[in-house]
């Protein structure tokens, strides 16, 4: 029987900028051969210890098919992301997980795949991007759409403007608010939808970003076509303990953390509060 | 198996145990509560009392649980499970409590297992002690959890007069009773046959059942309970968790780091889904902010026939402990006859 609640610990092998408030920690285990044990989904999460502040849930942003670089993205909005966003290269924290389901890869092989995607929403599908990315040939066409609130609040940029440049992946990313150098698209996600064309009956859609992102963007997606069971999410819910028990995250008999985060848009709907 | 004891003779009975390990009893504060404690000599046990405000449920999940020791040594951190160990025996917890723990170890037994919890439920010796009489509160024959056990416990103690009948339910029971076997005798058919008049005579006390499950659960399970009806229910809760906190199947927690200056105990500190900040994710959204929707949510954890089909029975055992405490009356049986019958009692 394992201690479920005794983290590994890991260090911060770098730490970069995203946006002023967020910012991406890439992990190793202390003891490699954990790291070398750990594996897992995209849309996976993790539970981060920052000693003295306790854990809290983050999802895993980078693909399982590159596993010397485990990264999260983790935006400052409370105590314990305060305190993380303190720490340098070589300081320490501790990794529970990999929890919840994750996306199922193989069951996208041969789709068309559409990435909708705002503000911290991105990180998630990151993972799965980069895997499908690098698994490019088995998959059909694939769109990313991305948007945030201004180009500050854009994360990834880099990779951003890589995407934008590979032939074999369809780009658009936008802002709801232009700032001064801005020439990209101004608008929100769902806008999006008109300038680019898919299939829906042979498309999978994945959405993740602000609740009131996803719920624009799963209507405008049934009414463009799309089947419940193609279009898939990651919720977001407080947890604690990433392995339901601690019953925060529960919806009727069903726990974000243990069942989830990844929901179809159809069980999404059978979800009752 | 059945066995007997002399009463004068479980003093004696006591005082091995306490060799043997810990020993948690009902005892009667110098005020004149009574509550489960940790005793030191067998003399402090009570046999005739109030089923204490609080569950024993702290001795297996307690409030404050210690599960990860966590220190800093430089840049370094080292981390240690916190195991309790503690041989304990508890002793005169009454049916409802039993089942409690018995549910509450289901629970942690369900994968992942919880090796914090498991440990200790697994060290624990549950001697209850059968009741005779109902108390005033109580509708455990309407949650199958009393007034006598048939499992759910290592060992039950019923009142014979003279002498108390010991019936063992488990490995751990029939340790408890080695421990001092020659204090033990075979039970006769006459006292086995006493103890089920017992029984007989105390369900009668209980008349008719008084918290009527299951047309409740029908309509909480698919979603035929009016949204006025839990709005007018969540106007009368005060939000104050008392009915999480007394509540011997309640076992919802956080997790929080205490101490400082590097040295840290990781702690699981029972929490209350009656709070508002239960679900306050750290965007500022709260999927439940509002008191109706958050007494659905106990209620549906309760009374659900999802959860009841995962969990076997209700999340209820019938102690009538909220009762108790609950200043706005939504406590178990209140909710669930408004739920039967569409109406709040105002």
């Amino acid at each position: 029987m394992n201690d479920v609640f005794l983290p590994d610990i890991a260090w911060l092998a770098d730490v970069c900028d995203e946006t002023p408030d967020t910012r991406t920690f890439r992990l190793r285990f202390r003891d490699s051969k954990k790291g070398e044990d750990f594996h897992f989904h995209p849309g996976q999460f993790l539970e981060l210890s920052v000693f003295g502040y306790g854990e809290a849930p983050f999802c895993i942003a980078s693909s399982p098919t590159r596993p010397e670089a485990l990264e999260t993205t983790v935006r400052r909005t409370g105590q314990l992301t305060n305190a993380l966003h303190k720490l340098g290269e070589g300081d320490e924290v501790g990794v529970r997980g990999p929890f919840g389901n994750g996306f199922n890869v193989e069951a996208a092989y041969g789709k068309d795949l559409l990435f909708v995607a705002g503000g911290i929403g991105l990180p998630p599908l990151r993972s799965l991007i980069w895997n499908v990315l690098d698994e490019r040939a088995r998959f059909g066409n694939v769109t990313i759409l991305y948007g945030a609130r201004t180009p500050t609040d854009l994360v990834y940029k880099q990779e951003l403007s890589e995407w934008g440049k590979r032939s074999d992946v369809e780009t658009h990313v936008t802002v709801d608010a232009a700032q001064a150098g801005w020439t990209g698209k101004v608008g929100v996600v769902p806008s999006l939808f008109k300038k680019i064309s898919f299939h829906p009956e042979s498309t999978l859609a994945y959405v993740c970003g602000p609740p009131i992102m996803i719920r624009i963007a799963i209507q405008d997606l049934l009414a463009l076509g799309f089947k419940e069971e193609a279009i898939i999410s990651t919720l977001e819910r407080m947890m604690q303990c990433g392995i339901g028990k601690c019953n925060h995250c529960a919806i009727g008999h069903r726990y974000v953390c243990r069942d989830g985060p990844v929901f179809n848009y159809g069980q999404i709907r059978e979800l009752v509060e | 198996m059945a066995f007997s004891i002399e009463k004068k003779a479980v003093t004696k009975w006591l005082e091995k145990l306490l060799e043997a390990g810990e020993v948690v009893a009902p005892v009667r504060t110098p005020c004149g509560d009574v509550l489960f404690s940790t005793i030191r000599s067998a003399e402090e046990v009570v046999w005739d009392f109030p089923n204490p405000l609080h569950p024993p449920k702290e001795f297996v999940l307690p409030q404050t649980d210690p599960i990860v020791k966590i220190r800093r040594n430089g840049q370094h951190h080292e981390v240690e499970a916190i195991h309790d160990g503690t041989r304990r025996f508890l002793f005169n917890a009454r049916s409802c409590d039993a089942k409690g723990i018995a549910f509450l170890t289901r629970m942690h037994e369900m994968e992942p297992a919880d090796a914090s919890y498991l440990r200790r439920s697994g060290n624990l010796t549950v001697i209850s002690l059968a009741c005779a009489t109902p108390c005033p509160l109580g509708f455990c024959v309407c949650t199958d959890s009393g007034p006598f056990l048939s499992d759910s416990c290592d060992a039950q103690l019923t009142d014979l007069g003279e002498s108390y009948l010991v019936e063992v339910g488990s490995a751990k029971g029939e340790a408890a009773v080695a421990e001092a076997q020659s204090l033990f005798r075979k039970a006769t058919e006459d006292e086995v046959s006493r103890r089920k008049n017992l029984e007989v005579a105390a369900r009668n006390h209980f008349g008719e059942e008084t918290c009527h499950f299951a047309s409740a659960m029908r309509r909480i399970s698919t979603g035929r309970v009016p949204d006025a009806l839990w709005e007018k229910m969540g106007d009368w809760c005060l939000e104050c968790g008392g009915c999480n906190l007394v509540c011997p199947t309640c076992y919802c927690f956080g997790v929080k780091d205490l101490g400082r200056d590097g040295t840290w105990i990781r702690c699981r500190l029972r929490d209350s889904c009656q709070y508002a900040a239960f679900t306050l994710e750290a965007s500022g959204h709260n999927p439940r902010a509002l008191r109706k929707d958050r007494m659905k949510r106990r209620f549906f954890h309760k009374v659900s026939a999802q959860y009841y089909t995962r969990d076997g029975t209700v999340g209820c055992v019938g102690c009538g402990r909220c009762i108790k405490v609950c200043l706005g009356t939504t406590h178990m049986p209140a909710v669930v006859a408004a739920i039967r019958k569409g109406k709040w009692h105002e």
